[in-house]
């Protein structure tokens, strides 16, 4: 009984969360939008998802570009603090398997974030989430501070900036914190037992760069390893993205963008850590085509890990991708699809294909509504079982203040 | 599920916190507003005898060396005290290189001109008089010419208490300009809390405005402008500019083509745009930034393609028609003898 007030006190709680989101005014609240008094679309075309401006502003370290003697440190500016939450109703079911299933009103993927400048050409973000205990009505989710790095920009005009610290990876080009479906991208999640995802933050340093005459960006970076657990080794992974945008803009809202990525790593094989650290590479490339409020992004990505880490006998090449095609019809209101896949050698038979259709609906900077449904099979493995099978199905409402 | 309780409820006290506290409306670094007084500089004070003089010598051709042209002739009450051409036409119809920029709110700008080259409005009034494409004039020849005008004598030794110079003459100029202040607007009246002052194309408009048509980093503040320089390609063909704008001024090559940004304030009826004149409506300038501008060297960073749609670009326009102040009179005054 006291169990079942304290659940409503919950939900009522976030619910009052999500409802300040309705009635906040439409002079958007998270961060840098206080911070500028600015719409969430001046960086969002629908949030999460940056347009091209928003990923100019992001690579400019937090500061507008151009207006960077302007810009306050959080010092002078708004409170520097913001909150995001979901709720909604969820169902996904399994077989042949359901014992995971789950139908029900929760509330999950909160987050809270601090960013800014601490002063001119340095600046830095902070995600923390919270830990949440898994329980009826709530996402479990472990405390951890899931994001937190410097970036020093301009150290030679565009041409260098460096971010350190625990960060987001410049190798998950379709950033997995900033699209807009729920599921994940299977192909950046698909890795040997213990080991890294690209949907991953990791702990490292990155410089990167673009050129505006030229058109391109760049990035490089290295990680504080990617061991069976990916924080805490001392091998550094390398990395490095290289992108061309044919026409104007960045290539997330305007412009063709197509990119190659390669990541380069050890890792200790979970099954048999006495083995040493075998060595694994991912390649891959990507492409970002827009026409007019239609963007199609495209992702191939190779896989070649020792056999040790997969523990086969032969090493284990993969590939995989996605399709996505998100279509903007007006400001407020945006469409998705995607298609992921992943394919794995007979001696893993991990093979995925995933189907995701979904919407958004803004009701105002702060609020969104979601509807998403995803249908994903996966091969059983080694020894052959039954291919698994997920129904992901959600309504939700997506708040940040 | 206690401790999850506590996290949530704080989390929700938090935002609470922040939503209560009035931050969210304090904040905005470039946030428009309603425009404060004009700031008056301590060394030219307003009174009526001046604003009266400077109102006269506004309008008054015999300060161009051919007596054909005066302030209003390039910056006409009728059309939101700036030109309908897309450059005016100076004495021996001449012409000149650049849109001239409406009077309206000058005296908030510094700098003044497109490219910044005069501080304030008092150092501004005197650079038409003296330019040869506009009235074409020198200090003694009006002194001169002001001097042998009777009425002119007795109301400078009135206002300055000395007799007609080109520096006086400015301080005039200027101290009437200053009186030229577009406000309450349909946008200032919305601010006010007149929800219904704002048609709906109009409320879409300002959204995008302050969003996805990224126009307030630039045309930021009260005044919509962030008064700053700013290279949008206007001009560029064939690897060279044919305005180098802020260039000429700071010899800075980071400031080749760029110019000052210009209030909105009124801006619908101050058509042609752009510093050469050379876009006939809002709209056009519209789709020259949803286009990301001209590319070119020194193009500034904050332009990027906008993506936007027909029906964005034209609630854009409906804002900026929600900008219009009220009608400043300009009747003609009459003239001394």
């Amino acid at each position: 009984m006291r169990s079942l007030l304290l659940r409503k006190l919950l939900l009522a709680a976030a619910s009052g969360g999500l409802l300040l989101g309705i009635l906040a005014p439409a002079g958007a609240v998270p961060i840098f939008a206080r911070k500028y008094g600015f719409e969430c679309t001046m960086c969002h075309s629908a949030f999460p998802r940056l347009n091209d401006w928003g990923q100019r502003y992001r690579q400019n370290g937090y500061q507008i570009p151009g207006k960077e003697r302007e810009d306050e440190s959080v010092s002078e500016s708004a409170t520097p603090v913001s909150l995001r939450a979901m709720a909604g109703f969820n169902s996904d079911k399994f077989s042949p398997d359901g014992s995971a299933n789950v139908s029900q009103l929760q509330v999950g993927n909160v987050d809270l974030l601090s960013a800014g400048l601490v002063e001119r050409n340095l600046g830095y973000f902070l995600l923390y989430r919270p830990q949440l205990n898994g329980s009826r009505g709530v996402v479990a989710q472990p405390g951890t501070l899931e994001m937190a790095n410097v970036v020093f920009s301009h150290l030679a005009q565009r041409w260098l900036n460096l971010r350190l610290g625990r960060m987001e990876p410049a190798v998950a080009v379709f950033s997995p914190a900033r699209h807009l479906s729920v599921t994940p991208y299977e192909v950046y999640d698909f890795t040997f037992p213990g080991g890294p995802a690209f949907s991953d933050t990791q702990t490292g340093l990155e410089v990167s760069g673009w050129s505006r005459t030229a058109n391109c960006q760049w990035a490089t970076g290295w990680l504080n390893g990617s061991d069976t657990n990916k924080d805490r080794d001392t091998p550094a992974d390398w990395y490095a993205r290289v992108a061309h945008v044919f026409g104007r803009g960045e290539g997330q809202t305007t412009g063709q963008r197509v990119g190659l990525v390669g990541y380069w790593g050890q890792a200790r094989p979970l099954l048999d850590p006495d083995a040493g650290r075998q060595s694994f590479n991912r390649w891959g490339a990507d492409a970002s085509l827009n026409l007019g409020p239609a963007n199609l992004a495209l992702q191939y990505l190779r896989g070649s890990d020792n056999a040790r880490l997969w523990g086969t006998v032969e090493d284990v090449d993969f590939s995989g991708g996605f399709a996505e095609l998100t279509y903007q019809p007006a400001i407020n209101l945006v469409g998705f699809a995607r298609w992921d896949t992943v394919s794995t050698p007979d001696e893993v038979t991990r093979d995925v294909q995933r189907w995701t259709l979904g919407g958004r609906y803004y009701f105002s900077d702060q609020l969104a509504g979601h509807l998403e449904y995803s249908h994903r099979t996966q091969d059983g493995g080694v020894p052959a079982s039954a291919q698994l099978k997920e129904d992901f199905f959600t309504a939700r409402l997506d708040a940040a203040f | 599920m206690r401790r999850t309780l506590i996290v949530a409820v704080t989390l929700a006290g938090l935002a609470l916190l922040v939503y209560q506290s009035g931050l969210l409306a304090e904040a905005g670094l470039f946030a428009n507003g309603l425009l404060p007084p004009v700031p008056i500089p301590v060394d030219n004070p307003q009174t009526d005898a001046k604003l009266r003089l400077g109102k006269q010598l506004y309008f008054d051709k015999r300060l161009s060396s051919d007596g054909t042209v005066a302030c209003v002739t390039c910056h006409r009450p009728d059309a939101g005290w700036a030109d309908t051409e897309a450059t005016s036409t100076g004495v021996g119809h001449k012409r000149g290189g650049r849109n001239s920029p409406s009077v309206l709110n000058g005296g908030y700008f510094v700098p003044q001109f497109w490219d910044g080259r005069a501080l304030h409005l008092e150092k501004q009034a005197v650079g038409p008089v003296q330019n040869p494409v506009e009235m074409d004039q020198t200090p003694e020849q009006v002194a001169h010419t002001l001097g042998g005008i009777p009425g002119y004598v007795t109301q400078f030794q009135e206002v300055f208490g000395e007799a007609p110079s080109l520096e006086l003459v400015a301080k005039a100029i200027a101290s009437f300009e200053r009186t030229i202040v577009s406000t309450n607007s349909a946008y200032d009246k919305y601010l006010q809390g007149d929800d219904e002052a704002l048609s709906p194309a109009a409320r879409r408009g300002m959204d995008l405005f302050n969003g996805k048509g990224h126009c307030t980093p630039c045309h930021s503040g009260p005044l919509f402008s962030d008064q700053q320089f700013h290279n949008l390609g206007i001009g560029y063909q064939d690897g060279k500019f044919a305005d180098v704008g802020r260039f000429a001024v700071s010899n800075r090559l980071p400031d080749t083509g760029a110019f000052r940004t210009p209030s909105l304030r009124s801006v619908a009826l101050t058509a042609p745009y752009l510093h050469d004149g050379s876009a006939a409506t809002l709209l056009e300038v519209i789709e020259l930034y949803d286009r990301g501008s001209i590319q070119n060297p020194y193009l500034d960073p904050l332009m990027e393609p906008l993506n936007l749609t027909r029906r964005e670009k034209l609630d854009l326009v409906a804002f900026l028609q929600s900008l219009t102040g009220e009608p400043i009179k300009g009747d003609p005054p009459v003239l001394p003898e």
